[in-house]
């Protein structure tokens, strides 16, 4: 079942097209993960998505309802751009965001004080949020987005900026949350993160969506066609490789891309001749190849059309 | 628009500022400073009631001294038995303030009258002793040249102007055109300091979501124009609190302050065992004249709507700035029309009713300062104040859809200010 269906949504200020005729879809119960290069557009269409700015054109259909202030009771939103008010103290400052959510005070009080002892941030309740510290207040700051209960949650960027340990929470909350049959939808550059956590992807360049669909499928789709090798020697032979792109580079590893032609096999006979081999082998590619060579390629493109 | 949303931020906006200490305080001190101007006032009255200056006369005409001891018998000591050494010795020991010979010459010819004194009294004394003299001696000299009574009275005549209001109605009132006209002037302050400082309020509200961040969360929350509404809301509600509480200070201290004036200087006369100064009057500045009821009205309706119309104008530059630092040059077109109201009061204040007053009280953006200014002083045709209030709401409606224009790209644009191109492409938007 779709939960977030975007279809041909565009918005443009001034000169710049930010999105432009952007469409996916985020299935319920499942992990989604929005990625693309800084500008790319996804801030954009998460604000379209919470009604927080409309589109120019398009539609976005939240459980079937078109998006606006009945839909963003149902979505949590933790925004790119964090903050909580400094003078006001944890405990009001959660019910009146919980009430903008359409809870009551009371209903408001009581899964505060369950997300609080949670935490293990129930002495904060009545200390202002400009009293705590970095680490407390992004704990606050999770407790804002998920303590009305919705069933769509939206994290902008939810990692940057995070210290170790909130970074774990905030992954257990999120494998948490889709358990319970919740859906997420979340934006990223940080590929590994995605790689472990997301069910589908959508990638977003210049605005537009160049590649949507389920992960592991798209994985497949790639092809093997990638060599992780390991290896003692010199290792300059790397850089006589032709139409190839090597990624992850180090003294006594490497992971190479095969781009056209070259048949993995003279790759493993050229390392043969130069060192020794300790690991060699054929995998799909990782996501961050997937990203560069898939945003590569539509920028060349995008570059040949401008010529 | 949801209620429920704006009342959330409007009831957010009021609790926290209401509990703010700076309100807190400023809602204390400003009574208080008020009741401490009137008991200094009090104090000063009372202190120079029991002052008493000694001034010798060594009379040689005899016809100065027994007019001067009529005047002031405490004052005017008639000594013209003693030498000048001895009266001398007497201002030298402070036994007496001073002391003055009058000679014939002062009488009859354009002598002045010297007082020789040990410099303290200051400029008060010196100026009644001043008057005393020239009425005594212009009395002298009067009937020295021998002239009818008629003449006489011609001359102790003092002429000042009265006045009468004359209503509508046909009834005959007090003037109080010089008090009001103070009471005007002092609306007109008022207002335009509190449209600075609440509007203040709502712009540094507006900049600290937005440098907190947290704007985006409320945003994913509530539409920008309930936002908009609950924070004027609330700032205007924080305003109507705060003046309540001022105005009904002020009433109940100007109410006790008279009665408590007068047994303080009855007690003070008492104890100095003075009858004259125990029937003195209650002084000028504690006589407040009534302030009709409809000023009152019109004051809060002045001020609501001067507050609303430049209110939404405040929160469009907060939403603009990225900085409390960086506001100046986006509040000048706020500034100028207030501070060209504030310019124009102070002609307003003198001429009530001349074609500029009559013209800029109904201009929109002056009307709040100048419109009441004129009603406390004058006598306003009711198709003025009807035309500004009307154009006054015309010009909100405006304000606001320009403002909320300006608001809903200003709260999500971080990274840097604004500039007035940058606005207007918003506008256009």
């Amino acid at each position: 079942m779709t939960t977030i269906d975007v279809n041909n949504l565009s918005k443009t200020f001034g000169k710049t097209v930010a999105v432009n005729n952007v469409s996916f879809e985020v299935e319920r119960g499942r992990i989604f993960g929005l990625l693309g290069p800084n500008g790319a557009g996804k801030t954009t269409t998460i604000r379209m998505i919470n009604f927080i700015m409309p589109p120019d054109e398009g539609e976005i259909l939240i459980n079937g309802v078109k998006a606006g202030p009945k839909t963003q009771r149902w979505i949590g939103y933790m925004p790119e751009e964090r903050g909580l008010y400094k003078k006001m103290k944890v405990g009001e400052q959660l019910i009146y965001l919980a009430q903008l959510k359409g809870l009551t005070a009371s209903d408001a009080r009581e899964k505060i004080r369950y997300w609080l002892k949670r935490f293990g941030a129930y002495d904060w309740h009545s200390k202002t949020v400009g009293e705590l510290s970095k680490g407390m207040s992004q704990k606050i700051q999770f407790i804002a987005t998920i303590v009305h209960d919705p069933d769509i949650y939206i994290f902008d960027e939810p990692f940057s900026g995070l210290d170790p340990i909130n970074s774990e929470l905030l992954k257990e909350i999120i494998i948490e949350l889709r358990e319970k049959g919740k859906t997420i939808l979340f934006s990223t550059h940080r590929m590994e993160q995605v790689e472990q956590m997301c069910d589908d992807i959508c990638l977003f360049n210049n605005g537009k969506v160049v590649l949507t669909g389920n992960l592991r499928k798209v994985k497949k789709d790639f092809g093997k066609n990638t060599v992780l090798i390991e290896f003692e020697g010199d290792p300059t032979f790397l850089d006589q490789l032709e139409n190839v792109r090597i990624n992850n580079r180090s003294t006594n590893f490497a992971e190479i891309r095969i781009l056209e032609g070259l048949d993995h096999q003279d790759i493993l006979r050229k390392a043969m001749e130069n060192t020794e081999v300790h690991k060699f082998q054929l995998v799909e590619p990782s996501l961050n190849e997937i990203f560069i060579s898939t945003v590569g390629e539509d920028n060349i493109k995008q570059q040949e059309l401008a010529v | 628009m949801s209620w429920r949303q704006i009342f959330l931020v409007l009831k957010r906006e009021y609790i926290t500022r209401v509990k703010s200490k700076g309100f807190i305080w400023a809602t204390i001190l400003v009574p208080v400073g008020f009741a401490a101007v009137i008991g200094i006032m009090v104090f000063i009255t009372v202190w120079e009631s029991e002052s008493t200056f000694e001034v010798a006369i060594k009379d040689e005409t005899g016809q100065v001294a027994p007019p001067l001891i009529e005047i002031n018998e405490r004052r005017y000591l008639d000594y013209s038995g003693l030498e000048i050494d001895s009266l001398r010795t007497l201002v030298q020991l402070d036994r007496i303030t001073g002391y003055i010979v009058i000679t014939e010459e002062n009488i009859t010819e354009r002598r002045n009258p010297e007082l020789i004194y040990r410099g303290s009294g200051g400029m008060e004394f010196l100026m009644s002793v001043e008057s005393d003299f020239r009425q005594v001696i212009r009395e002298v000299r009067l009937r020295r040249a021998d002239v009818s009574e008629e003449i006489q009275e011609i001359y102790e005549a003092r002429i000042n102007l009265d006045t009468r209001r004359l209503t509508r109605e046909g009834e005959e009132e007090d003037d109080d055109t010089i008090f009001l006209s103070f009471v005007g002037m002092l609306l007109g302050i008022i207002i335009f300091i509190s449209i600075f400082s609440y509007g203040g309020y709502i712009t540094r509200g507006v900049i600290e979501e937005k440098t907190n961040r947290i704007v985006e969360v409320i945003a994913s929350s509530v539409k920008p124009i309930e936002l908009l509404t609950g924070k004027m809301a609330g700032v205007g509600a924080l305003a109507i609190t705060q003046f309540t509480i001022w105005i009904l200070a002020f009433a109940g201290l100007t109410t006790i302050a008279g009665p408590l004036a007068m047994s303080l200087m009855e007690t003070s006369a008492s104890a100095s065992g003075d009858l004259a100064a125990a029937e003195a009057e209650l002084p000028a500045f504690l006589d407040f004249p009534t302030v009709e009821i409809s000023l009152i009205v019109y004051f809060i309706i002045f001020f609501i709507l001067g507050y609303l119309l430049y209110s939404s104008l405040f929160a469009a530059i907060g939403s603009a700035a990225d900085s409390d630092t960086d506001t100046q040059q986006l509040m000048l077109p706020i500034t100028i029309p207030i501070m060209i109201a504030y310019f124009i009061m102070f002609h307003t204040w003198r001429s009530p009713d001349s074609i500029l007053s009559v013209v800029s009280s109904i201009i929109p953006f002056f009307s709040p300062i100048l419109m009441i200014t004129r009603i406390a002083i004058t006598d306003v045709p009711f198709w003025q104040i009807g035309s500004s209030i009307l154009l006054m709401i015309l010009t909100f409606a405006g304000t606001m859809w320009l403002s909320s224009k300006i608001y809903k790209v200003g709260i999500l644009s971080y990274g840097s200010t604004a500039s007035f191109k940058d606005i207007f492409k918003w506008i256009r938007q």
